[in-house]
């Protein structure tokens, strides 16, 4: 299968095509970081001046000023495109996540969760989009502000630079451990609160057990317990979240203490490692209180990127998923094959190993009103959907009017077939968007023909909007919805109807209106039905299995 | 870890939770104070240290005088750092205190609404919001009491320090903060609205990647994919127009206002080193300077917040308003044992309010150890008789119980009186254990043995202690069955009414189940709600339902009178019942 999507390759696609954005990135990150760094340095040198007993220049001070607000401006500008950067990117995966949908076989069609999909399309495509806005880029961003300071830091007092070394290292290592029983602390309190809540839903659910059996203290006394044990597991990630930062500022006072001790200690040698002036001085402290900001927001972008790593493989997963076939510009020749319009040749089909269908083999004619009938399971909804071209036969031949019914097309496959699902299938919208199926290609006039012929357009227009009304659970009973799902079929005046046991869950009254509805739209096309005679006078009864 | 609390005073006021938090709320002052004045030490050291370190460079101080002032430097900042450790957790804890508090009373109120009330006028909503709304009310009162120290408190010593040392320039410098404030505030309105249109854009874009997944098949059939792509590519764009606007709105701004903050920075190091110099309006050091610049870079940053706790107050006070109508004590009912005693009914008829009779004129005597069949057709309105016994709603007629009119019983006495297994187990997520004592303090074998469940429990992974699962669906639904009539057995009540319980089982666990429920129930009064009739000569009486009324009798004189029990009787004993 070629160009094979993964998540990398619609991520370098669109740095690729938005390179003025992507250098935009850079430069705004370089420039935070730069901007960053060199406050401190005039600061120091205003001091330096001052304590010399000269004014300071007005353009140091300015400057001092100019580049701290810079840096916030850099900063700022660096958030703006990244978030845009980020969007054009969750947009792209999202776009080609939908192209490889509509390109996914029926049986994997079939075998995703629709929740599933949807924390697909969501959920992981947000945890991508995390992975750059606050994962890999803050994290260049972070460890290139580290590294100025300490080069700073190395060129201003070497001996600081290599203090904070050699307790870099340890300190990442503490955040790390900090962060992940944070985290535990955090799943295991997620999980407590999860049972606790659950406990309301199921309190009003059973309430008739717990007032009988006079349950109320004990009941309450349960929720206490629950609720009590996601306190323990908050109280744990309290007490690394409260202990962090008391850590890291006493261990930033001790790292300022022994600088500052050593730069006064008079003693050459260690002065040419740690001496510094005044000015320098407060330069330093205020690097020293920089670094650790960022080895902390380092821990953080770790675990943002643990967590998104995951979702990008979930991802590649899908699109990895197996396609189904082409079909643009394969379409054969339409042959005038006469009466026959739907044909099976010794089809032989199943979803797995096991077969459904063997060797199997029927024509249908022109105009005629056929039912299949057999047992359940015997495979009648799979010639359905064998007709419709979503699966191929494993042998033998399915055809429709003379060709392989894979490779009909889809904007032909409407005026093809009318396909009455057992269930309806209410798509957000309006009434006519459900039997337009949001299709331009059906006009309003169109839509209301087919109401009609449904029996259902005096009920529709009963409603308060007529067509236009949303469409929720309560404005149709269980039989119109059918009529609904009819009138969906004929819209675009099918050749073929397909009905798939649509009178199944009706009663008797309804299943009468259902099946005079049926009639009327019967008449003059192709009719393959499951279980239901249609046409008594003309209907052909087809035994399967 | 946690003893049990002490009782709220008036658990509909505010300031009742607050008062009963009176020891962690005390920790939480002290240690706030210290941390928040203390903050003042770190520029305060800070700019001596730099002051020193010009007069060592100076030979005008000696390595002692460092020595001395980088130790009591490590020292304050490990107390106040300590300070601060103490004040974070014990907030914290606070609000979990308020929170468990809060959320008990609550529930507490929830779980003794009648069923009627919890259906019909929605209370079980209402709660269920007012749960979750105890969350937010909460979080806010934490951040209230949080920001109260860290901005409030932190704020005042920093311009105390700094007008201690220059009130002019002082009160120059900070007049950009409060701009920066009212700037922030201004564009709230566009970051909110902002933030709102990117939410209802990703509600729409869940929808519309759900409704593309659940009618995915449809939408091949009939043909409609490409559009569908096309359509959904339009939400997409929609989708990234509002989040880019949204974000870029919500993450920008912050540097800028602390930018703009950040201004009296100029002023400061204008006349801050005119005053170094001497011909300022005071005199500075070094160290002076440096802490003044220290501190309002802090204040510069402590000042954003402020923002915070306005938030944090006006979002508690929002979610309080909907708790604080709900917030009663209702004491528990005291448990009452009845005693065994005789039931009498005399010409009950039910009829749900505002409905037509779904039964009419039902007379009946029953003494200790009677087991009373009652069958029929389905909805021939047997299951609602049995419902008649909770008086969820009132009936007409007598039914006696001990001598006095069961309607006028108390809930408590009620309850003591009468058991009710409906069709419905309603099991609880717990272990198999707990599900039949619910907190009863006994052996629950006993139970298990009873409904034939023993074995069944043993080979489970975790035996009598293996979660159900919630209602009960790691069980099948006749194991989930009989564990509800385990418990039923083991709260046995003189009267016991079970719904149906045998549905589920095999005729033969069915003889085994009901032998022993005769034996355990054999002081108490059971009426059997079944429609399989094989057991109903064992019964002491049988009703039969049907359309409304109800024949009474032995099964011999039930079988001689009444046409349809005979017939259904006879079919269910020649054909084969599973």
């Amino acid at each position: 299968m070629k160009n094979r999507k993964s998540v990398s390759n619609v991520i370098w696609q669109t740095i690729r095509k938005k390179s003025f954005l992507s250098a935009g990135i850079v430069l705004a990150v370089a420039a935070s970081v730069v901007t960053a760094l060199l406050p401190p340095l005039i600061l120091g040198k205003v001091i330096d001046t001052i304590t010399a007993g000269k004014e300071a220049a007005f353009l140091l001070i300015f400057s001092y000023f100019g580049l701290t607000a810079l840096t916030g401006f850099s900063e700022s500008l660096r958030e703006g495109l990244l978030t845009v950067f980020g969007q054009k990117i969750t947009h792209a995966l999202r776009s080609s996540l939908m192209d490889k949908y509509t390109r996914l076989t029926a049986d994997s069609l079939t075998g995703q969760e629709p929740g599933t999909v949807v924390s697909r399309f969501v959920g992981d495509v947000d945890t991508v989009e995390n992975l750059f806005t606050s994962g890999i880029i803050s994290m260049f961003a972070d460890a290139c502000k580290i590294i100025s300071i300490l080069v700073v830091i190395w060129v201003k007092n070497r001996g600081l630079a290599i203090v904070l070394a050699v307790i870099l290292p340890f300190l990442f290592w503490f955040t790390r451990r900090v962060q992940k029983n944070m985290l535990a602390a955090q799943v295991e309190n997620r999980r407590a609160v999860g049972r606790a809540s659950g406990c309301v839903p199921e309190t009003l659910h059973n309430i008739r057990t717990i007032h009988c059996l006079q349950k109320e203290k004990y009941m309450t006394e349960r929720y206490d317990r629950y609720i009590g044990e996601s306190y323990r597991a908050v109280e744990q990630s309290n007490f690394y979240d409260a202990i962090y930062s008391p850590v890291i500022l006493i261990l930033n006072a001790v790292v300022v203490a022994v600088v500052m001790l050593l730069s006064a200690s008079g003693n050459a040698r260690v002065l040419t490692l740690f001496g510094m002036s005044a000015g320098t001085a407060v330069a330093v402290i205020n690097y020293i209180s920089q670094i650790f900001g960022p080895v902390e927001s380092l821990g953080m972008e770790i675990q943002t990127i643990q967590s998104a790593i995951a979702g990008v493989h979930r991802i590649n997963e899908f699109l990895g998923l197996e396609e189904k076939e082409d079909v643009t510009g394969q379409q054969e020749r339409q042959q005038d094959v006469g009466e026959i319009i739907a044909e099976f040749n010794h089809v032989t089909f199943g979803y797995r190993e096991q077969d459904i269908l063997q060797d199997f083999s029927f024509q249908i004619r022109k105009g005629e009103q056929v039912t299949l009938a057999g047992r359940t399971g015997a495979g009648k909804s799979t010639i359905f959907k064998l007709f419709l071209g979503l699966y191929e036969p494993k042998k033998g031949s399915v055809l429709i009017q003379g060709r392989r019914a894979g490779v009909v097309e889809e904007k032909e496959r409407r005026k093809l077939f009318g396909y009455v699902e057992q269930t309806f299938h209410r798509v957000p919208g309006t009434v006519r968007d459900q039997i337009t199926l949001f299709d331009p290609a059906i006009s309003p006039e169109m839509a209301e023909e087919a109401a009609r012929l449904a029996g259902l357009h005096e009920t529709i227009m009963a409603l308060e909007k007529g067509y236009d009304t949303p469409c929720t659970d309560g404005i149709f009973s269980e039989g119109q919805w059918q009529l609904l799902s009819i009138a969906r079929a004929v819209a675009a005046q099918p050749k073929i109807l397909l009905l798939d046991e649509i009178t199944a869950n009706l009663d008797a009254q309804t299943e009468k209106e259902v099946l005079q509805a049926l009639q009327r739209a019967a008449d003059g096309r192709t009719v393959i039905s499951i279980s239901h005679r249609v046409n008594a006078r003309t209907g052909r009864v087809i035994t399967v299995g | 870890m946690q003893k049990k609390e002490k009782r709220i005073g008036q658990p509909d006021r505010i300031l009742s939770y607050f008062k009963n938090q009176w020891p962690v709320l005390l920790i939480v002052t002290l240690t706030g104070l210290v941390y928040n004045i203390g903050l003042l030490a770190g520029p305060w050291f800070e700019g001596k240290m730099a002051g020193c370190l010009v007069d060592v460079l100076g030979k005008k101080a000696v390595f002692s005088d460092m020595l001395f002032l980088v130790i009591s430097y490590v020292v304050t900042i490990a107390v106040v750092q300590i300070a601060r450790y103490c004040k974070r957790f014990y907030v914290r804890r606070f609000a979990n205190n308020v929170n468990r508090q809060m959320k008990e009373i609550l529930y507490s109120s929830l779980v003794q609404k009648s069923r009627t009330e919890l259906e019909e006028e929605g209370a079980g909503n209402v709660m269920t919001k007012a749960i979750l709304d105890v969350d937010d009310c909460v979080e806010g009162m934490r951040k209230f009491t949080t920001e109260v120290f860290d901005t409030g408190v932190a704020l005042l010593a920093y311009a105390g320090m700094l007008l201690f040392y220059d009130w002019r320039l002082a009160l120059l410098c900070m007049l950009f903060p409060p701009v920066s404030y009212i700037v922030a505030e201004k564009m709230k309105g566009i970051v909110q609205r902002t933030g709102g249109i990117y939410k209802e854009r990703s509600g729409a874009l869940s929808a519309a990647t759900l409704d593309r997944a659940s009618n995915a098949i449809t939408y091949r059939v009939y043909g409609c994919e490409e559009e569908r792509k096309a359509a959904y590519e339009k939400e997409l764009s929609s989708y990234e127009k509002a989040a880019v606007k949204a974000n870029i709105w919500s993450s920008t701004l912050p540097p800028v206002y602390r930018v703009i903050s950040m201004a009296g920075v100029l002023f400061i190091l204008y006349f801050g080193s005119r005053n170094v110099l001497g011909n300022g309006w005071k005199t500075f050091d070094v160290a002076a300077f440096t802490t003044f610049l220290a501190c309002f870079t802090k204040l510069s940053v402590k000042s954003s917040s402020a923002a915070k706790l306005f938030n944090a107050v006006h979002k508690a006070q929002v979610s309080w308003k909907r708790i604080k109508p709900l917030m009663k004590v209702t004491p528990f009912p005291e448990t009452e044992e009845e005693e065994a005693g005789g039931l009498e009914l005399s010409h009950v008829s039910f009829a749900y309010p505002g409905g037509s009779a779904i039964y009419q004129d039902i007379s009946l005597q029953a003494e200790p150890g009677e087991i009373i069949g009652v069958t029929g057709a389905v909805a021939c309105g047997k299951s609602t008789f049995g419902k008649t016994f909770l008086c969820e709603y009132p009936y007409e007629g007598s039914i006696l119980f001990g001598g006095r009119e069961l309607k006028e019983l108390t809930d408590a006495e009620r309850s003591g009186s009468i058991g009710y297994l409906g069709h419905d187990p309603e099991l609880f997520d717990d272990t198999v254990r707990n599900n039949i004592l619910l907190g009863k303090d006994e052996d629950p074998l006993p139970f298990l043995k009873a409904v034939c469940m023993d074995k069944e429990v043993e080979e489970m992974e975790k035996g009598m202690d293996t979660v159900v699962g919630n209602g009960g669906v790691r069980l099948s639904g006749g194991q989930a069955k009989r564990l509800a009539l385990a418990r039923t057995l083991c709260h046995k009540k003189p009267v016991l009414v079970l719904d149906d319980p045998f549905s589920a089982l095999d005729k033969d666990t069915e003889k085994q189940v009901f032998a022993s429920l005769k034996a355990l129930a054999a002081d108490s009064i059971v009426i059997l709600l079944s429609h399989r009739l094989y057991l109903f000569p064992q019964m002491d009486q049988v009703i039969f339902m049907e359309k409304g009324q109800a024949i009474t009798g032995s099964h011999e004189s039930v079988l001689r009178n009444c046409q349809e029990y005979r017939s259904l009787y006879e079919e269910q004993e020649g054909g084969k019942d599973r």
